[in-house]
């Protein structure tokens, strides 16, 4: 199985080294962003699986990105994340298609494991656009 | 623009109950004088009759401002009564403020948190590796050190600010710069205002002079307006104007939003206690009430500017302070 390719994006650039750093030494490939503008660059430069995305960022804030990825990337899974338990922002990253919501400050099995989730539900998803077809 | 001015029923009863009082005591004395002139001029019986009638109002007269002066104390006793509810509604609102910043609070501490959580986990990562004394792990260790210090720092300025919010200058009146708070209310808001599609602009007067009032109380005045405004714009964003402006005797401070406006229909409505648009849970209704009423107790008043669409103004209106004697400048 090919690592999974995972982007994270939070205006805590710190918090995004951080975490790349361990999430890398567990077999992920990371990459990082410190708004939503890279991210999706980033994004409509080359193929992801799973976001990791922050919702309050100055510029344009998660809620926004979330739907910018899913316009661009259907398929990429995101699991947002939050320093406050907006239930707003929940409701609305969900309807928005969102995987998951998961709060700072964050449990690295906790991450792995919704990521992993994430992904597999990517995967499946694929699958059934290929059978579609 | 429509402008909304608060009636003030309490001065203008107040008032007239002092004119009557004062044209009894000028009939009173018209009919002393009548009956000092009949007397004096014999025995005239129609100036007698006159005096009489007169007389007879006048004690008519005495009695209607006797009542006026019941109705002034009973008027002034239900004033007393209504500053013993707005000082524990405003008593109750400093908790229900804090709600307001709390969720920003929480946003803002929750950063550095998550930071440092990520930093300790890397620390025992390397620990569990497979050099965990090695010259990178050594780098990396010393590394983290720095960065959590750092977020320490962060977010001991964060608990500051919260607790200067709580308790700077509780109970004295002193003199406030309208400029210094405005930006200070700005600085709180700050993550509320970071999430996208408000845009701040200021207009601030730098030559503004101070205004004399209790600096919690007129943080609140100034939380809640700004608070009004972001909510405004919540749903499609826009400009958020903090202006303020030194007008004669009387220095202005404003808050404009872009939002929808002010219904008409609702208008009169906005500075009654409780009064509210906000879903249960989000708003008491209280802000607005008791800002008029900290500002109303300064000498002051809060102006209200709306067109519905394009956006409200709320203007709050206090008197100037003489500037304290300048200090000399030790250099």
């Amino acid at each position: 199985m090919s690592a999974i390719r995972l982007l994270i994006v939070d205006d805590e650039t710190r918090l995004v080294e951080t975490l790349s750093k361990r999430l890398a030494a567990r077999g992920l490939e990371v990459e990082g962003a410190s708004s939503a503008r890279e991210a999706l660059d980033l994004i409509e430069a080359r193929p992801f699986d799973v976001v990791l995305l922050d919702v309050r960022m100055p510029g344009m804030d998660g809620i926004e990105a979330l739907r910018e990825i899913k316009r661009l990337r259907p398929l990429v899974q995101v699991v947002m994340l939050s320093g406050n338990a907006s239930v707003n922002a929940a409701v609305e990253g969900m309807r928005l298609g969102a995987a998951e919501f998961l709060l700072k400050p964050l449990d690295l099995e906790t991450v792995l494991a919704r990521v992993e989730e994430a992904y597999e539900k990517k995967r499946l998803e694929e699958e059934k656009v290929r059978s579609d077809r | 623009m429509k402008r909304f001015a608060e009636l003030d029923s309490e001065a203008f009863c107040r008032s007239a109950a002092r004119r009557i009082f004062a044209l009894q005591l000028l009939f009173v004395a018209l009919v002393a004088l009548l009956f000092a002139a009949a007397w004096a001029g014999g025995e005239r019986v129609w100036l007698w009759s006159l005096a009489g009638f007169l007389a007879l109002l006048s004690v008519q007269a005495v009695t209607i401002s006797w009542l006026m002066v019941g109705v002034r104390k009973k008027l002034l006793s239900l004033e007393g009564e209504r500053d013993a509810f707005y000082q524990e509604l405003l008593r109750l609102s400093a908790f229900s403020s804090l709600g307001e910043i709390s969720s920003s609070i929480a946003h803002d501490l929750n950063n550095p948190l998550a930071i440092m959580n990520e930093e300790v986990g890397w620390i025992q990562d390397l620990l569990q590796g497979q050099d965990p004394s090695g010259p990178h792990a050594l780098s990396e260790y010393a590394n983290s050190a720095v960065q959590i210090r750092l977020q320490i720092q962060r977010s001991a300025e964060i608990t500051r600010r919260i607790l200067s919010w709580s308790r700077e200058g509780e109970e004295n009146r002193q003199l406030v710069d309208l400029n210094v708070l405005l930006n200070k209310t700005l600085v709180l808001l700050e993550s509320d205002l970071s999430s996208a599609r408000i845009s701040v602009t200021k207009e601030l007067d730098p030559r503004l002079p101070p205004v004399s009032g209790n600096l919690p109380e007129l943080r609140q005045v100034f939380l809640h307006l700004t608070k009004n405004a972001l909510d405004a714009m919540k749903d499609r964003g826009g400009v958020l104007t903090i202006a303020t402006e030194s007008r004669g005797d009387l220095v202005r401070a404003s808050i404009r939003d872009t939002g929808p406006g002010i219904p008409k229909d609702l208008a009169k409505s906005i500075f009654s206690p409780f009064f509210t648009t906000k879903p249960a849970g989000e708003g008491t209704g209280v802000g607005l009430s008791i800002s008029a009423w900290i500002v109303k107790r300064l000498g002051g008043k809060i102006e209200v500017e709306s067109e519905p669409g394009a956006g409200s103004s709320f203007h709050v209106l206090l008197p100037a302070s003489p500037a304290p004697p300048q200090e000399e400048n030790p250099r």
